[in-house]
């Protein structure tokens, strides 16, 4: 976790970005702490790219602004920003070897060409690429371009690097490798990260903060582990991972009811008044499944609550064990269990869920397409 | 079953014979009996090539060929190069009209516009009348008849032979290898000169080379818009074989043109195998 200094080294306020009719970022604030992993995630058409075109400068703000240190960017162009920025295409110089692609930063800096030359060794050396050095891009294969492009926006120390859907284009075991290497170059230079992706693995696995944009605006902001822990709405509940919804009315302040029974909510306060139908969401690990004999053998714990419902199928995923329920009013739920911790339940058989209070989170607000991807 | 017939069909070269003797008659026959003719005629030696190379009209003809294609190639290139890039930068609104006004241009009779260009450029033409009317010149200026008015017509005839090749490479470049360049700190001049530029340089490079060959023999412009006193190698030939049935010296001028454009096409062939293609680097 970042440590919260006095001035953030980014700072947007209010940005917005419209073409025409239709709003590409509504407004948007946001504070990016100096030496941050800070990844955009969103699906195509978020805003999230829009919003890295405008901090590097290829796009103009409608209205708004960036600050870098407090200095505003707005008129500043993007060659002057000196900001690194990777590309999901490469975009490596085809006319040049790797050396004068990664040397290019260094020679329009007029960096004496010993210095130049060393630092280019050096950062050839960081993306094992030193035997590459005198081949034409068009000799290299994409995870090599990606970490030549890696190379050439890192090798002139700029203070924030931006990542486009870099490894977008490259296949899922290469992927990994260059996540990991990612993680270790942030680690050794700790250099800050704006990275844009559509993947939330990348971004889980990648990231320090997490900023979910939706519809031109930030969601959900905060740590992997917060935002998949207690999403702050339905949306990010539904985006990152997998979710369950169950359509319940708030009784008090720590109850609801669900079907013909009450259950208990979580630590999480809320201000939402009795007789409001929301939504309670639990991820399906946290779902335990039991035969109904096994349930009466082992009480029920105070902070867990239990519903009755049906089997409707199992799903051995080599690791996981995945089992769709079926409530008594016909709510469809999920659940997931480790398989060597998985107990014998048949399709059709009916079976206690149980989940642990402080397991849940309540909604009030959402829209049938937020939770969409949960049913 | 089809395409196993093809493969047949195309690995039999027995139907290329129709065009191998078509252009072994018709072409290389006549093209070795010229340069035979020019080591024969009127005796055997080197003599005709001396003496076009020691007289002095004769070098000054040799100078005013290489002079006009050189400063052709030059200004088409220099015209082109805006042109194709509005194209390539636009290619459904002005683009799209801009290269249809260049394609018609191309279709049109050659003579009728080299004959338009009489009328502008004339002394008592559009282009004289409207300077003198406007006041800016007393006397018309003498813009054709000498080798400006060459320079003019033949520039605009060789436009499209620069601008398409030099379009085809523009929009194979990534216009985020222009944004990367931008954001490792080049500024517009530098993305200019150190990316964009040597990213053209395919399309520059076979554009000029196409244009400097093909003004090199170019007969029909510098005829009209040329005059008598500085005449250009095709002219040259033509006189030589029409009025003084000269065939010796002819040939050898002939030669001459045939070897520079051979050496031509060799440098293009070692340079052009030096530079990338296209700018894809993608997959």
């Amino acid at each position: 976790m970042t440590t919260q200094s006095s001035t953030p080294l980014v700072t947007l306020k209010l940005l917005n970005k419209e073409y025409g009719q239709f709003t590409a970022v509504n407004h948007i604030n946001l504070e990016i702490e100096k030496g941050e992993f800070l990844t955009f995630l969103g699906s195509s058409g978020s805003g999230k790219s829009t919003t890295l075109s405008m901090i590097a400068g290829f796009e103009t703000p409608t209205s708004g602004e960036i600050l870098l240190h407090n200095n505003s960017l707005i008129h500043v162009p993007s060659h002057k920003r000196g900001i690194g920025m990777v590309f999901q295409h490469y975009s490596l110089f085809p006319h040049m070897n790797v050396r004068d692609n990664i040397g290019f930063p260094l020679d329009i800096r007029k960096v004496p060409k010993p210095e130049r030359d060393k630092k280019v060794d050096e950062i050839l050396k960081l993306v094992q690429l030193s035997d590459f050095a005198d081949r034409r891009p068009n000799m290299l294969s994409g995870g090599q371009k990606q970490r030549v492009a890696i190379a050439r926006a890192l090798v002139y120390e700029p203070e924030i690097l931006l990542m486009d859907e870099p490894l977008g284009a490259l296949d899922k075991k290469l992927r990994e490798d260059l996540q990991d290497e990612l993680r270790q170059i942030h680690r050794r230079l700790g250099i800050t990260i704006i990275y844009v992706t559509h993947d939330q693995d990348e971004a889980m696995r990648l990231s320090e903060r997490i900023a979910i944009f939706k519809d031109g605006e930030i969601v959900g902001l905060g740590s992997g582990t917060e935002l998949y822990n207690t999403p702050p709405n339905a949306f990010v509940a539904s985006f990152l991972g997998n979710s369950n919804f169950l359509k319940v009315r708030i009784k008090s302040e720590s109850q609801a009811q669900f079907e013909q029974q009450l259950l208990t909510l979580g630590t999480q306060s809320h201000r939402i008044p009795d007789q409001t139908d929301v939504l309670l969401m639990i991820r399906p690990e946290n779902i335990y499944v039991l035969p109904k004999e096994q349930a009466a053998q082992e009480p029920l714990a105070a902070d867990m609550n239990e519903i009755l419902a049906t089997v409707e199928e199992t799903v051995f995923l080599g690791e996981s064990y995945t089992c769709t329920l079926v409530t008594q009013s016909g709510q469809r739920l999920m659940g997931k269990a480790v398989a060597r911790e998985h107990t014998d339940v048949t399709a059709g058989s009916e079976v206690c869920v149980r989940w642990s209070t402080q397991h849940s989170c309540v909604y009030e607000q959402w829209s049938e397409q937020d939770i969409m991807k949960a049913s | 079953m089809s395409a196993r017939i093809y493969s047949q069909k195309w690995k039999d070269t027995s139907l290329l014979l129709p065009i191998l003797l078509f252009l072994g008659i018709f072409f290389l026959i006549p093209l070795i009996s010229l340069l035979v003719q020019s080591v024969t005629e009127p005796t055997l030696g080197l003599v005709n090539f001396t003496e076009l190379l020691a007289t002095s009209t004769y070098v000054q003809v040799l100078a005013n060929t290489f002079l006009v294609a050189t400063l052709v190639t030059l200004f088409a290139v220099l015209l082109g190069f805006p042109l194709a890039w509005c194209i390539t930068l636009f290619p459904s609104g002005w683009g799209r009209f801009l290269l249809n006004v260049v394609l018609l241009s191309m279709w049109t009779s050659l003579l009728a516009r080299t004959y338009s260009w009489l009328v502008l450029l004339q002394s008592s033409g559009v282009l004289n009348k409207m300077l003198m009317a406007i006041g800016i010149i007393d006397q018309p200026l003498e813009l054709v008849h000498n080798l400006t008015g060459v320079i003019i017509g033949m520039t605009y005839i060789m436009i499209p032979f620069v601008v398409l090749p030099l379009q085809a490479s523009m929009s194979a470049i990534d216009p985020m290898v222009l944004q990367a360049a931008s954001v490792c700190g080049a500024s517009a001049r530098t993305v200019f000169f150190r990316v964009f530029l040597p990213l053209c340089k395919p399309g520059i490079f076979s554009g000029a080379l196409m244009v400097f060959v093909m003004s090199l023999g170019y007969y029909v412009t510098p005829a009209l818009l040329g005059g008598v006193s500085n005449m250009m190698l095709p002219e040259f030939i033509v006189q030589q074989v029409q009025n003084f049935l000269n065939w010796g010296i002819a040939s050898a001028a002939a030669s001459i043109l045939i070897a520079v454009t051979l050496v031509m096409f060799y440098i293009y062939l070692k340079v052009q195998t030096e530079s990338p293609t296209s700018s894809h680097t993608g997959g």
